[in-house]
């Protein structure tokens, strides 16, 4: 599910950006256990798993079986909030580039202001603070629906990684705008392009195989801080495994367990992400 | 006699403190061909990049093609047709030579896919590379990707053509290539302004050449008579140190 999500958006901005043209243009783009033996990993936890599960079910099995739910919520808010980030840090990467003063102070604002605090002690803020402002102010303006407001967990905790990761990712978007050459844009405008279209179709592209690596380390170290989500009541991978070591007080197995399914998601989102990468290389100056 | 298709009156552009034009005033006709050449820092290539306004200037008054470069309001309009050829190549990196040739055909003239490549394709023939057309500028040689350049601002049909030193960053063997391509276009009766120090085209295809030196005009005659006898004591100075005499 999560490979597929980023496969596509790459696939995506191939074709706008080169329409016919094979996404491959560098040999060793292959997927293949030879071209990229970290693939093995891969395989070797994935077996760990699967022995374990069979030979011993109890408990492992169970484990399993409990947590599977918080595993698809583990996964539905990492690539929720990565979709949300990455529009965030799209925006946010423009503004502090800006040669408007107010959009780039606000973005700067943004980015210094967020960077500086814990995501943690955000996520709470968010989870337990936004509740009574939107009620008091649901008072002030007389209004039953605000009034009444009751957050809903999952929806609270991806806003609050949004805001915390996409000011992380403005940085990405702006040092990889930054990374093209300013005759790119020259020779794009000089051509009567407009600022926005030399942006969509000479710069953006560019910056985007650039800020690839960095995108993909953004992902991987959001699927694993989305952990945190578990302390504001959303049930995650991590939630569940607590829930379960409380039930059966077996602390080892049960994080061993929790620890090798975070593993397997993150190693395979980093072969993916160097997948992608390795596909999408290509010569520069 | 029509009037000029680039009017300069007067144009004063600063950096900071530096004056890099101080008040300079040219007229060039249609299907002329302007050569111009000075010290580095002389402002030839700020003049050049006046015209399209890629950079902005304070006093003056330049008018391209009827059009009144004084506000930014039909600056695209202008850009259309009015090519720039950089020192630098920049060819989009992420393209193909024949992608580079049609993008702005496509979003800014809007012309259909099938007739930008005809064009596209056509142009890199005239260049004298259409083999390279899957190409990407990386896998080019210097002279070919400043080809593909020329071929790129031509696409646009603009009415006239800048050229920003387009041979200055070539190795020696490459810029014959290109100032064969520039003569040709020369010959077809293409407006051009060329800041260069290639003499050899200045003698074949310009009608005028140019010295400025410190944001000034100093001095222009046709080629022949730069050349030969140039009358101001710091174009023979200018003259002496380039023709290595």
């Amino acid at each position: 599910m999560l490979d597929s999500t980023l496969l596509d958006f790459v696939m995506e901005e191939h074709k706008k950006n080169a329409p016919g043209r094979e996404l491959s243009f560098v040999v060793g783009g292959e997927v293949s256990i030879r071209q990229d033996p970290w693939w093995w990993l891969v395989v070797a936890v994935a077996a760990i798993i699967v022995l374990l599960v069979m030979l011993l079910p109890v408990p492992f099995r169970e484990i399993v079986l409990f947590a599977r739910d918080g595993i698809l919520v583990t996964m539905v808010v990492t690539v929720a909030s990565y979709f949300l980030i990455l529009i965030v840090g799209l925006l946010g990467g423009l503004g502090r580039i800006s040669k408007n003063k107010l959009i780039f102070g606000l973005a700067s604002l943004y980015v210094e202001v967020v960077r500086g605090i814990p995501l943690l002690v955000q996520l709470i803020g968010w989870y337990f603070a936004s509740p009574v402002i939107i009620q008091k102010l649901g008072l002030w303006l007389n209004l039953q629906a605000l009034i009444e407001y009751r957050p809903n967990p999952i929806i609270t905790a991806i806003m609050a990684i949004t805001v915390c990761y996409g000011a992380y990712m403005s940085e990405i978007v702006r040092s990889g705008i930054q990374s093209v050459p300013k005759g790119q844009m020259e020779a794009a405008r000089s051509l009567g392009m407009s600022h926005f279209q030399a942006m969509r179709h000479v710069v953006l592209p560019q910056a985007f195989r650039v800020i690839l690596p960095p995108m993909g380390n953004e992902f991987i170290a959001l699927l694993k801080d989305s952990s945190l989500v578990s302390v504001v009541a959303v049930a995650d991978l991590t939630r569940r495994g607590r829930e379960f070591m409380s039930a059966h007080f077996n602390p080892i197995e049960t994080w061993f367990m929790v620890a090798l399914l975070y593993l397997i998601m993150t190693i395979v989102a980093a072969r993916v992400v160097s997948y992608i990468e390795k596909r999408s290389k290509y010569e520069r100056y | 006699m029509p009037e000029p298709i680039v009017q300069i009156k007067d144009v004063k552009k600063r950096f900071g403190r530096v004056e890099a034009l101080r008040g300079v005033s040219l007229d060039v006709n249609e299907g002329e061909v302007v050569v111009i050449v000075g010290p580095s820092g002389s402002g030839k290539s700020t003049l050049l990049r006046c015209i399209n306004r890629l950079e902005e200037y304070e006093e003056g008054t330049i008018i391209v093609d009827g059009m009144t470069l004084d506000n930014t309001s039909n600056i695209n309009a202008i850009r259309r047709e009015v090519g720039i050829v950089f020192q630098s190549f920049n060819l989009f990196a992420h393209l193909t030579a024949l992608q580079n040739l049609m993008l702005a055909q496509r979003i800014v003239r809007k012309r259909s896919r099938e007739e930008a490549e005809k064009i596209a394709q056509a142009l890199l023939a005239k260049v004298g590379i259409p083999e390279k057309a899957k190409a990407h500028p990386a896998q080019l040689s210097g002279g070919q990707q400043q080809r593909v350049a020329i071929a790129r601002a031509l696409a646009m049909n603009p009415k006239i053509m800048l050229f920003d030193e387009p041979t200055s960053a070539l190795d020696p063997e490459m810029i014959k290539e290109v100032l064969d391509v520039m003569t040709s276009l020369a010959k077809e009766g293409m407006t051009m302004l060329v800041v260069s120090h290639e003499m050899g085209f200045a003698r074949a295809a310009a009608q005028r050449v140019i010295f400025m030196d410190e944001g000034l005009i100093i001095e222009q005659a046709t080629p022949h008579d730069f050349f030969e006898n140039p009358k101001e004591e710091r174009t023979r100075l200018f003259l002496s140190k380039i023709l290595h005499l």
